[in-house]
């Protein structure tokens, strides 16, 4: 049935719209640039969605907890396995998804016979050799690109459109703690988007902003991780912790 | 990516996917390398001969290893490191065949991070262990033709753990060429120059101030005290080198993590007390 050209282009555009639909309700992982580093936030009812994939390399997925995981163990045998053979410099960001990630996700879309990954992914490199890729994302289908200041994984296009829009492309990125603010805000907004679906959009009132973000962390999370220069360590990833993350809820509450 | 079980991800839900010894060996790179049809005396005389020791003290462990490799009798490099850092808390002090030893001090390191990595939460102590001993068995080829054995300690600083029985502190494991683990107490030697000065560590700690006492300050001065009366009387050892300002390697594994002891320091040691005279 598949051969025929027209019943195979059909397959695909149901698994596209398939794929939509399930990852509608993604919760969006923002990033950007701050200070020392790079922060990730997100939200989440319970699976972490930001994890370390190597010393200088983070790694986020939006969608179904399973595929996020399978993908994220890909992605960490890749970089240990470059980092075996050649050293852990030779460990990319670009070699982790133009030749890892994306032709992994790539690979199962077009099996039109088997579940395609229900995940959308982000990977996050900390002062690469490339500026211009210090963010990555793929999608469902494989297709990724870089971005060198800001990247967004979420549910729908419209809703990655607004929260780019609301983040800075600075030259010189703010600290954490006005970095963290920013983002949440943007996740905020992300979130009011996400709830308009169809209808009409105006910008959010910083009030609306900060309900969206109650209403919301009635039942999710917020979990957020930084690629932190200034650690003495080889691995520069941390997640922030509670305290820090009320902070900034509340920052946003009094703004 | 190879095919792991699922068809397309690498990921095969029935096999533990922590392993990375597994993982190395599904993409087709041997842990370490086994030469099995090389016959003993096939190739010169492998790299090798060494003072490494392990003392603990109040804060901690103080790790430390002369720099000389040879072959036979002949020097082949005085500025070698034998003391490597693992992880955040611990170490691998390696007497024996550099190449190998350096494979599997790396091999342990990566194993060690992919754990973390992939299972989000440290390896367990006995885990570490276990890696270990599984390295050096698979290095037994190698060792049995006599080209290629090695015989580290690895040094650890391991928080309180009630469930494993383990009080907060540094912890000091050997092993034999086979794989077999050991813990010691107090204090650690081995390689070509260890036989000198084990007696002398055993006085030390049994007569005079037991290691657990001693303050860093001592220790070090014992520590360097130590490799140069191995160095003294075994060929194998490199003892310090004020013209060529070569110092040994001494690191300190402590609560606070893993540091080297400057060279300005050890300098400073040497001339107060005298030790290189």
């Amino acid at each position: 049935m598949l051969d025929e050209p027209y019943r195979w282009v059909e397959a695909i555009r149901n698994r596209r719209e398939y794929l939509q639909d399930q990852l509608a309700g993604a919760s969006p992982v923002v990033a950007c640039r701050y200070a020392d580093g790079l922060l990730l936030l997100t939200s989440t009812p319970g699976p972490r969605k930001i994890f370390e994939a190597y010393n200088q390399i983070a790694f986020a997925g939006v969608g179904h907890p399973a595929d996020i995981e399978k993908l994220r163990k890909a992605v960490i045998d890749i970089a240990h396995l470059e980092a075996f053979n050649l050293s852990a410099r030779d460990v990319s960001l670009q070699r982790l998804v133009n030749f890892g990630a994306g032709p992994l996700m790539k690979a199962a879309f077009d099996e039109i016979f088997r579940s395609p990954f229900i995940a959308r992914i982000m990977v996050a490199e900390l002062d690469p050799t490339d500026d211009h890729e210090t963010f990555s994302t793929v999608d469902a289908d494989g297709s990724f690109g870089a971005a060198q200041s800001t990247a967004v994984i979420a549910g729908s296009p419209e809703v990655t459109e607004m929260i780019l829009a609301q983040l800075p492309d600075d030259d010189e990125p703010a600290p954490l703690e006005q970095a963290l603010v920013t983002a949440l805000r943007a996740w905020g907004v992300g979130r009011l988007r996400a709830e308009a679906g169809d209808d009409e959009f105006a910008e959010p009132t910083s009030a609306q902003i900060s309900a969206a973000i109650d209403r919301a962390l009635v039942s999710i999370r917020l979990e957020a991780g930084v690629l932190d220069r200034t650690m003495q360590r080889k691995t520069k990833f941390r997640l922030l912790d509670q305290a820090t993350l009320t902070s900034a809820v509340d920052a946003v509450r009094g703004a | 990516m190879t095919d792991g079980g699922d068809g397309r991800s690498g990921v095969n839900p029935l096999t533990d996917g922590s392993d990375f010894l597994h993982l190395l060996r599904e993409h087709g790179h041997a842990a370490v390398s086994t030469m099995s049809d090389a016959g003993p005396g096939a190739l010169d005389p492998p790299t090798e001969g060494t003072t490494i020791l392990a003392i603990r003290y109040r804060d901690g462990v103080l790790v430390a290893g002369d720099r000389r490799a040879t072959a036979g009798n002949v020097i082949v490099y005085d500025r070698a490191a034998k003391v490597l850092s693992v992880d955040d808390r611990s170490v691998m002090a390696l007497s024996g065949s550099p190449a190998n030893a350096y494979e599997i001090a790396r091999l342990l390191e990566i194993s060690f991070q992919h754990y973390r990595r992939t299972q989000l939460q440290e390896l367990s102590l006995d885990g570490r262990l276990r890696t270990l001993s599984r390295l050096l068995r698979d290095n037994l080829p190698m060792a049995m033709q006599g080209i290629g054995a090695v015989v580290p300690i690895y040094v650890t600083y391991e928080p309180e753990s009630p469930r494993d029985g383990y009080a907060e502190g540094g912890k000091i494991f050997f092993y034999d060429v086979l794989g077999a683990t050991f813990e010691t107490v107090d204090f650690c030697t081995t390689g070509s120059g260890s036989p000198i000065i084990r007696g002398a560590l055993y006085y030390q700690n049994r007569w005079e101030q037991p290691f657990a006492e001693r303050d860093e300050e001592s220790t070090l001065l014992l520590v360097l005290k130590m490799l140069e009366t191995a160095a003294e009387f075994d060929t194998a050892t490199g003892g310090f080198s004020p013209t060529a300002a070569i110092y040994p390697q001494v690191m300190r594994v402590t609560a606070q993590g893993i540091s080297t002891i400057d060279e300005e320091i050890l300098a400073a040691t040497y001339r107060s007390a005298n030790v290189a005279g």
